[in-house]
């Protein structure tokens, strides 16, 4: 997985591109020093060009969730599409995630 | 050697020999016999599926001591029954009495299936189950609009093979607060152990008109299978691997002390 990072001024918006797997846990820290030095309210995590996320990479959403939550910040995932948002649907997330489709 | 009989020496990447299936070692005959009876067993006796029974005794297989994504698919594009990673400072010679699980594809070498067998090191970020899934494609076995399905059940049965298998690590620390850095630590750790990492992994593939079967063998120290979850809580940050076989795929088997996973798909 890659990703790049955009500040609104509003959001801190991550875009995460390729698959997010078991195998990329040293990326989620990475994506959490982002979040951990923004002073921005909102969080986007854009996935509209990721290609495939496993059930580890669902649950470094709910972690990002927890960390976001942690610091007052709103955390939105938006733009799953294709493999993407079946599994997002498939484990119900955007019940305790806000998912933007 | 007792189990092979090398056949030809081909490029020095990928190297042809020929498993003789009448002297696999009683011991791994057994271990095989636990992984797969009755999972594999039913597809196979159907009357379909035994046409070709009645074949020689010799299966091609590849060995290569390295394998990556472009010699993967080499090796693949000349259709052998099985394709061994002999893995770093591996004695070739000794291969085909290690305890990778070929034995079981060496019982029916002429019934359609391809067996794979790879070390934990370059399994680990290789993304196999897009190559095999791939083979299947190209074979006929999957169908495009069944790909994706099949694709995610095998991710999920091969990340656990590796993460929980042959790597050993719990998901159980990524519940404790900042669990998900001392994961990351202690997968980096084990990634770094050559005694883990040259662990196996097995992928057999396996198929007639009505189903097809992929079975996923790790060499770790197995698990409890009755806790394998069929439901998990949407905010659990782990177990929903396996949620998603049994929602996806027609039947999930785990066997071998929870070491084989297989996984079947109607057609």
């Amino acid at each position: 997985m890659d990703f790049k990072t955009i500040n609104t001024g509003d959001a801190a918006e991550v875009w995460l591109t390729g698959r997010l797997e078991f195998t990329d846990h040293d990326r989620l820290s990475d994506i959490i020093a982002l979040v951990e030095q923004s002073a921005a309210r909102r969080f986007v995590l854009d996935l509209s060009g990721l290609e495939f996320i496993d059930s580890a990479g669902l649950g470094m959403l709910l972690v990002l969730q927890d960390e976001t939550e942690s610091r007052n910040i709103k955390m939105i995932v938006r733009g799953p599409a294709g493999d993407v948002r079946r599994s997002i649907e498939l484990a119900r997330l955007s019940e305790v995630i806000t998912v933007e489709f | 050697m007792d189990a092979a009989r090398y056949d030809c020496m081909a490029e020095p990447a990928v190297r042809g020999f020929s498993l003789l299936r009448d002297r696999v070692p009683a011991d791994m005959a057994a271990r095989v016999v636990a992984r797969f009876a009755g999972t594999m067993q039913d597809h196979l006796d159907e009357p379909a599926a035994r046409g070709g029974q009645a074949g020689g005794r010799a299966v091609e297989t590849l060995l290569m001591e390295r394998a990556d994504h472009d010699r993967l698919r080499a090796a693949f594009g000349r259709s052998p029954f099985l394709t061994v990673e002999l893995g770093e400072d591996a004695d070739e010679r000794a291969a085909p009495l290690d305890d990778w699980s070929g034995a079981s594809a060496a019982d029916h070498p002429d019934l359609p299936g391809f067996y794979l067998s790879l070390t934990t090191g370059t399994a680990y970020g290789l993304q196999c189950p897009v190559l095999v899934c791939d083979e299947l494609a190209r074979r006929g076995v999957l169908e495009p609009q069944r790909r994706s399905n099949v694709e995610l059940c095998l991710h999920e049965a091969v990340a656990n093979a590796i993460v929980h298998g042959n790597l050993g690590l719990s998901s159980a620390v990524k519940g404790e607060p900042g669990g998900y850095r001392r994961f990351s630590e202690m997968m980096r750790d084990r990634l770094g152990d050559p005694a883990v990492t040259r662990r196996r992994l097995d992928i057999f593939c396996r198929w007639n008109d009505r189903c097809v079967a992929i079975a996923v063998v790790d060499q770790g120290g197995g698990f409890d299978t009755e806790l394998a979850p069929a439901t998990t809580g949407n905010k659990a940050r782990s177990g929903r691997g396996f949620v998603f076989m049994r929602t996806l795929a027609s039947r999930v088997t785990v066997t071998d002390g929870g070491r084989c996973t297989v996984l079947q798909f109607d057609r």
